[in-house]
């Protein structure tokens, strides 16, 4: 009785996991194990059946691929620029948010406003803004400032598509900040204010350590965002001026999807998801270790 | 519990944020404004402050929305997406919701390494893959069909993970209770877990909705020319006409937005838990 009951329920979660099972496989797990396979191929679509195996070949060839190395720099020259800005700037509107009492959810929407919008939205738009006779031109010439190219240069593309991305991405990872300043326990303002500590104390002191856990999330999934970098350049510039914004993410869609070499796709593809696995284990280990301590403190003081 | 005066200091603070916003949002303003001008307008009030500011209600202020919805396909576009977004709100809440449902309650061989599984999924980025993805869905010739959009994107591991985290909370006598009276384990899961869930499906709506109104790179490889473009990629192809105006473009980009301020503003709770969440559940 108890064993077809069991067997029962087996059926029953295999039943109910199935289908999930079926379409994970099919479309997650099967495309990642074939992305490594191929990355050892010359695999070709236009022509399947002359497929060899290359060994290493294809990360040989990636790596002293110019546009490869080209596109490699470029994203890196985007996470670097997006980074910092767009951690800083989501916590010091969180930190001026959290001070504001008047219209303070005027405030939390207004910065949110962006992250709503797609990617192809606000690529569209930034377009007319950059444009070069365009409104943030005509602000810049009241500034005295001479008309800028923007886009249309390969020395500012990268720049200007970093900084449209800071502006709408910056939002979410404000109101993630805001929700870690809600959650510091206010006795602890309370006790350093009895100290007579100043502001910047109570935020070096206080705010900063209570929220490093959440400042090492939001910086590994910027990154990672950053790192991702394809849909703004391809709307916008097309990877240009002179593949100043072709990035990492671009050369694999281009390589695999316009040029049909999927073995060689398929090699950047796995660099790719390299870089985003370390990031994302870096993180791991750095909320982990934190994780352990405040364990260890609360056994402690137990 | 603030005193109804305010200091002087929070009234500066709330001036300076204000101004800040102004500043912050000026492409957004700029574009409201615009959408409804012709291009000599737009061009004639960049220099002055007008440029931010909508011209007057008159017989042709919709002009630039009623050529965009009478000429082209957008609005079909618009009706295509949130097809596909419904579609796949269904068929993500059950397939995704049946996983985690199974994985947080059901007893069945090797469930805990499922979990872990999933965990790891959860880490591929999508642009890893979206080449094989493209090229299954090219061999098995649905491209440019619904079927090949839709069919990769039904499955979340983040989603069953979600479903899971909720469901592994519910009381387990109920469950009990419901096999006393012989009610099917589907129909036990449509008219008492889900219903008991309703944070977590409407939070995964939201957020599937936000997904299919907002992708770009999937549609994009999957739809090359044809009546089931999704609206983002059907706004590509207008703007990139040359016989559509600066005043269209905007008019476009502007249709396009509202449907996700309006879906923000009924759930900017769920929204804004689900973004926290995230935050603190990796924190």
């Amino acid at each position: 009785m108890n064993m077809k009951k069991n067997r029962s329920t087996s059926l029953l979660g295999m039943a109910f996991f199935g289908p999930a099972l079926v379409l994970l496989i099919l479309f997650l797990f099967l495309p990642m194990l074939l992305t490594l396979v191929f990355s050892f191929t010359d695999y070709f679509a236009l022509n399947p059946d002359l497929t060899h195996f290359v060994g290493l070949e294809n990360y040989f060839t990636i790596f002293k691929d110019d546009l490869f190395l080209a596109a490699f720099w470029n994203t890196v020259k985007f996470v670097i620029i997006i980074v910092p800005a767009q951690c800083i700037g989501a916590l010091v509107l969180a930190l001026l948010i959290n001070k504001v009492t008047i219209c303070k959810k005027y405030f939390k929407v207004a910065f949110f406003i962006p992250v709503v919008m797609s990617l192809a939205v606000v690529s569209s738009l930034w377009m007319q803004i950059y444009s070069p006779e365009g409104i943030l031109n005509t602000m810049l010439g009241y500034l005295g400032i001479d008309a800028q190219p923007f886009i249309y240069s390969a020395s500012q593309a990268l720049p200007s598509i970093a900084i449209m991305s800071v502006w709408q991405g910056v939002g979410y990872q404000m109101i993630i900040f805001l929700g870690g300043l809600q959650a510091i326990n206010p006795a602890l303002y309370e006790a350093a204010e009895m100290d007579h500590a100043s502001g910047w104390q109570k935020f070096k002191d206080i705010t900063l350590p209570e929220l490093k856990p959440l400042c090492v999330f939001v910086f590994i999934t910027v990154t990672i965002g950053a790192f991702r970098m394809i849909v703004q350049p391809m709307v916008m510039t097309g990877g240009g001026p002179s593949h100043s914004t072709y990035t990492l993410v671009y050369d694999i869609y281009e390589t695999g999807t316009v040029n049909w070499e999927i073995g060689l796709a398929s090699s950047m593809a796995i660099v790719f998801t390299l870089f985003v696995v370390v990031l994302t284990i870096i993180q791991t280990i750095l909320t982990k270790d934190k994780e352990d301590k405040d364990a260890r403190k609360k056994t402690k003081t137990r | 519990m603030h005193a109804k005066k305010q200091k002087p200091a929070n009234i500066i603070l709330a001036v300076v944020m204000f101004l800040l916003s102004l500043f912050f949002l000026f492409p957004v303003i700029w574009m409201l404004a615009n959408s409804f001008k012709t291009d000599a307008a737009i061009t004639a009030d960049m220099n002055t402050v007008k440029a931010f500011i909508p011209p007057a209600l008159n017989g042709s202020f919709l002009d630039n929305y009623i050529t965009i919805l009478t000429d082209t396909d957008f609005l079909r576009y618009m009706v295509n997406t949130l097809f596909y977004a419904a579609i796949l709100i269904i068929l993500g809440i059950v397939v995704n919701g049946l996983a985690g449902y199974a994985l947080a309650k059901i007893n069945f061989p090797f469930r805990e390494r499922w979990v872990l599984i999933i965990m790891m999924l959860m880490i591929v980025p999508t642009e890893t893959i979206i080449t094989i993805n493209f090229l299954f869905v090219a061999k098995m010739g649905l491209l440019n069909t619904i079927f090949g959009y839709i069919l990769p994107m039904i499955v979340s591991p983040f989603n069953i993970f979600l479903f899971r985290q909720v469901f592994i909370s519910l009381p387990d006598d109920v469950w009990e209770a419901a096999q006393l009276d012989f009610c099917s384990p589907i129909k036990y899961f449509f008219t008492m877990v889900l219903p008991m869930s309703k944070t977590v499906v409407a939070t995964v709506s939201v957020f599937t909705f936000l997904g299919v109104w907002n992708d770009y790179l999937w549609p994009s490889l999957v739809f090359t020319s044809s009546d089931l473009l999704t609206a983002q990629i059907g706004l590509n192809s207008i703007t990139s006409n040359d016989n559509t105006t600066m005043g269209q473009t905007l008019a476009v980009i502007t249709m396009i937005t509202i449907p996700v301020i309006i879906i923000y503003a009924l759930f900017s709770k769920q929204i804004v838990e689900g973004v926290v969440s995230t935050g603190s559940k990796e924190g």
